[in-house]
């Protein structure tokens, strides 16, 4: 960072001014926390942790390398660029990787030394035909009942022969055999738990090994002892937010990472009567002062939150007032006081009565997941926490101990 | 380039083209502001405004100074209108890139000085005026003017005027589209506001009130000029007029590719928490596209999906970074395109049709795609 003369820093103006309009603070402290205490509570398994869709809207690589000091063995990403976005950053971790298309880059990710998950034998003649000096580790996908990606009951047989071919020929390195869970009830959970079971057994029936076995994400992790087998993928718990529909983040000891604000741009006094935003959703009741708020669903605000969402101002809680829009919304303040420049907390950690991420998803019919992966570009990441770099979230050189 | 992205959004540019001539002739006279706010509704800013410029536009419109700075870097000088302001905006910038400023009220226009009371805002003025476009709220309840301020924001402007700092290049305001009734009942309150400001001295070459809605429906609102944002993405802001009934051609096409496919038996759960059943033995294709990307989790279990042919629906719960398709007695190759959507008169899925799933407007599909994508462009 580069020092900012102590007047400037501290004057009243420029402090104000040299927040950015549209923020999102991510308190690193807060998510490493999260990652400590899930971690104790799924030890003696380890913890594999998700930061895919750039660390869940977070960032990805300050979130990786929280995660890592915060005690995680390895990290999963969706695909291969991804993965080798970590380790041009310098991360030596275990990298977990499992989208891949026909075209992906097999050869770069053996290279880097990425572990690859493997749903299908085009991806295994892939791997060969790039020809890396390394054998990368390969986790063998079982559908044990998502029906995303993972190869069927009946296609399992052909790709762990495939594999364990693949393996002695020196193209790959037969490592671990993982599912995912749908989440569907702890039933369905757990005849998926079965199935993946009878899968391994199917493997090792035909002479496989596997070092490693996983299925758990955040909610099985959490709530499904028996399916935290070597390690958890853990994901959205760790940024503060709750997998499941009837516990709060809070409820179980997660603190949301995420907070979203906004300075109000601007502010009017309109008499009783006054329509506000397309369709005039909202009409004043009496006269009243109008905020704007910079943050419309360019940035990620969903629209379908109309009517429903509120958001915390000079801490007080006050309903959007009219539809949201592309750039912008208001909030009917009444009497009250406001001045542009104040501060719109949008969604935060909810110490204060202000909504969580989790209130947002509720606004809009959807899951806090959704929220914070889609705050937009136009939100500035802020990172708070001792010894992270403002602005990048990384580690300041200096706080080594 | 070889192989095809894994996420894609195409713009044809040549679609943008069409869709400023078409709205351009239909209007007939008024200037065409081509807003490329937001990215350009997330179809890319810079392309997006180079295509609307060489298609008659003669304005670019954008949200903010950011906005319009990046613009300027790309090269673009076109005059571009910039109204949605910090409260502490960086008017220096914006008048050293000659960007016209939108101006919603006496304080902002007071910090239009060559040394403001709190000593900030402060333009270092060379010789050349600062352009504004006064903004009226007609009845938006967002930005503008409303009329007790009117008065007071007129005649400093005219004063500001007189000193060389200011020209007030245009007086404008936005629609709220609840109905032709209210949108006419705005008009007159513009119109109001057009005959004080002239009273008060001011002398605004133009005038602009409709954006594509009014400047389709109403032509008296089209003055000397209309802003066209979503109509120039070649999407109706009707709910029940499509892009095609307007003579308008969707610029945007959003696909990714079979990653997977697989034959399950009936019955089988597809997706979190197994909303989704097939209902015979099907083939399911996984496609790369999730909420991450902006796909609209709400378009679960019914939004359309182009594959091979034929238009599909997705099965099961949208998730992060994909999604499944029910082919049912179909089947697919991995690597096949999946067309979320695009111009329906090519066979895709209509940006409407993901809106409708999805409970919103087409605005927001197309506006809040992810960084994900690569974006290429049709010329």
């Amino acid at each position: 960072m580069s020092p900012i003369p102590p007047d400037e820093e501290f004057g009243p103006d420029r402090t104000k001014a040299a927040t950015p309009e549209r923020m999102a603070h991510i308190d690193m402290d807060m998510f490493k926390a999260n990652v400590v205490m899930l971690r104790e509570l799924v030890a003696p398994a380890g913890v594999m942790l998700a930061v895919k869709a750039n660390g869940y809207g977070h960032g990805m690589i300050p979130m990786a390398w929280a995660a890592l000091q915060a005690g995680a063995e390895s990290l999963a990403v969706l695909d291969i660029p991804a993965a080798l976005e970590l380790r041009a950053a310098g991360v030596n971790a275990p990298v977990f990787a499992w989208m891949h298309d026909p075209d992906a880059d097999f050869s770069a990710a053996a290279d880097a030394d990425i572990d690859l998950g493997i749903s299908a034998i085009w991806q295994l003649d892939a791997i060969a035909a790039a020809g890396s000096r390394i054998a990368p580790r390969v986790h063998l996908k079982i559908d044990t009942g998502l029906s995303r990606n993972g190869a069927t009951a009946v296609d399992w047989p052909d790709l762990v022969r495939a594999a364990m071919a693949a393996d002695a020929a020196g193209s790959v390195t037969l490592y671990a055999a993982w599912s995912h869970l749908a989440d569907a009830s702890p039933a369905d959970d757990a005849v998926a738990l079965a199935k993946f079971h009878e899968a391994v057994d199917v493997a090792k029936a035909l002479g496989a090994t596997f070092s490693k076995l996983h299925i758990a994400a955040s909610s099985a992790g959490i709530r499904m002892p028996e399916a935290r087998l070597d390690f958890v993928r853990f994901g959205i718990a760790a940024y503060g937010i709750s997998p499941f529909d009837d516990a709060t983040g809070r409820d179980l000891d997660l603190g949301p990472v995420m907070t979203l604000s906004a300075r109000v741009a601007s502010v009017k006094r309109v008499p009783a009567g006054q329509g506000v935003s397309y369709g005039y959703l909202h009409r004043t009741e009496q006269e009243s002062s109008l905020a704007l708020v910079p943050l419309g669903y360019a940035d990620g605000i969903p629209r379908f939150a109309t009517g429903k969402a509120r958001v915390m101002l000079n801490g007080k809680q006050y309903p959007i007032a009219g539809r949201i829009a592309m750039d912008q919304f208001v909030i009917d303040v009444g009497d009250d006081p406001v001045s542009p420049g104040d501060h719109v907390i949008i969604f935060s950690q909810g110490w204060l009565g202000e909504p969580t991420a989790e209130d947002w998803a509720s606004f809009a019919g959807t899951i806090g997941d959704e929220i914070v992966a889609r705050i937009g570009h136009r939100v500035v990441r802020r990172y708070i926490g001792v010894g992270h770099d403002i602005d990048t979230g990384l580690w300041e050189p200096g706080y080594n101990c | 380039m070889s192989a095809p992205p894994l996420r894609l959004v195409t713009v044809d540019l040549a679609a943008v083209r069409h869709n400023i001539y078409t709205l351009g002739t239909l209007v007939d006279g008024p200037h065409v502001m081509a807003v490329v706010k937001a990215n350009a509704y997330g179809h890319g800013a810079v392309p997006v405004a180079k295509a609307a410029l060489a298609a008659g536009a003669t304005y670019l419109g954008v949200a903010d100074v950011t906005e319009a700075l990046e613009l300027r870097a790309a090269g673009i000088t076109a005059p571009i209108l910039a109204w949605l302001h910090d409260a502490e905006p960086n008017f220096d910038a914006a008048y050293d890139a000659e960007i016209d400023l939108g101006i919603s009220s006496v304080e902002q226009l007071q910090s239009l000085s060559r040394t403001s009371a709190r000593g900030e805002n402060t333009i270092r003025f060379n010789s050349r005026a600062a352009v504004v476009h006064l903004k009226i709220d007609t009845g938006l309840g967002r930005n503008g003017a409303l009329d007790s301020q009117w008065e007071e924001l007129f005649e400093l402007a005219e004063q500001r005027e007189g000193e060389g700092l200011i020209t007030v290049r245009g007086i404008f305001s936005h629609l709220s589209n609840t109905s032709d009734e209210e949108d006419v009942k705005q008009l007159a309150v513009f119109n109001g506001a057009v005959a004080m400001a002239r009273e008060a001295g001011l002398n605004p070459e133009f005038r602009h009130l409709a954006s594509t809605a009014a400047a389709i429906r109403l032509p008296e609102t089209r003055l000397d000029m209309v802003r066209i944002g979503i109509g120039m993405y070649g999407l109706s802001p009707f709910f029940l007029q499509s892009s095609a009934e307007l003579g308008l051609r969707p610029a945007m096409t959003l696909e990714s590719r079979v990653i997977a496919v697989k034959t399950v038996p009936a019955d089988t759960g597809v997706s979190y928490g197994y909303s989704y059943r097939t209902e015979r033995e099907s083939t399911l294709a996984l496609v790369a596209l999730g909420y991450a990307d902006g796909i609209p989790r709400r378009g679960s279990n019914g939004a359309p999906v182009f594959i091979g042919g034929k238009t599909y629906r997705v099965a099961g719960r949208i998730a992060m970074d994909q999604l499944v398709v029910d082919l049912g007695s179909d089947t697919a190759e991995v690597g096949d395109r999946a067309v979320l959507f695009g111009d329906p008169a090519l066979g895709f899925p209509a940006a409407d049709d993901w809106a409708s799933a999805a409970d919103t407007i087409n605005y927001e599909i197309v506006t809040r795609l992810g960084d994900r994508f690569e974006r290429r462009y049709q010329s």
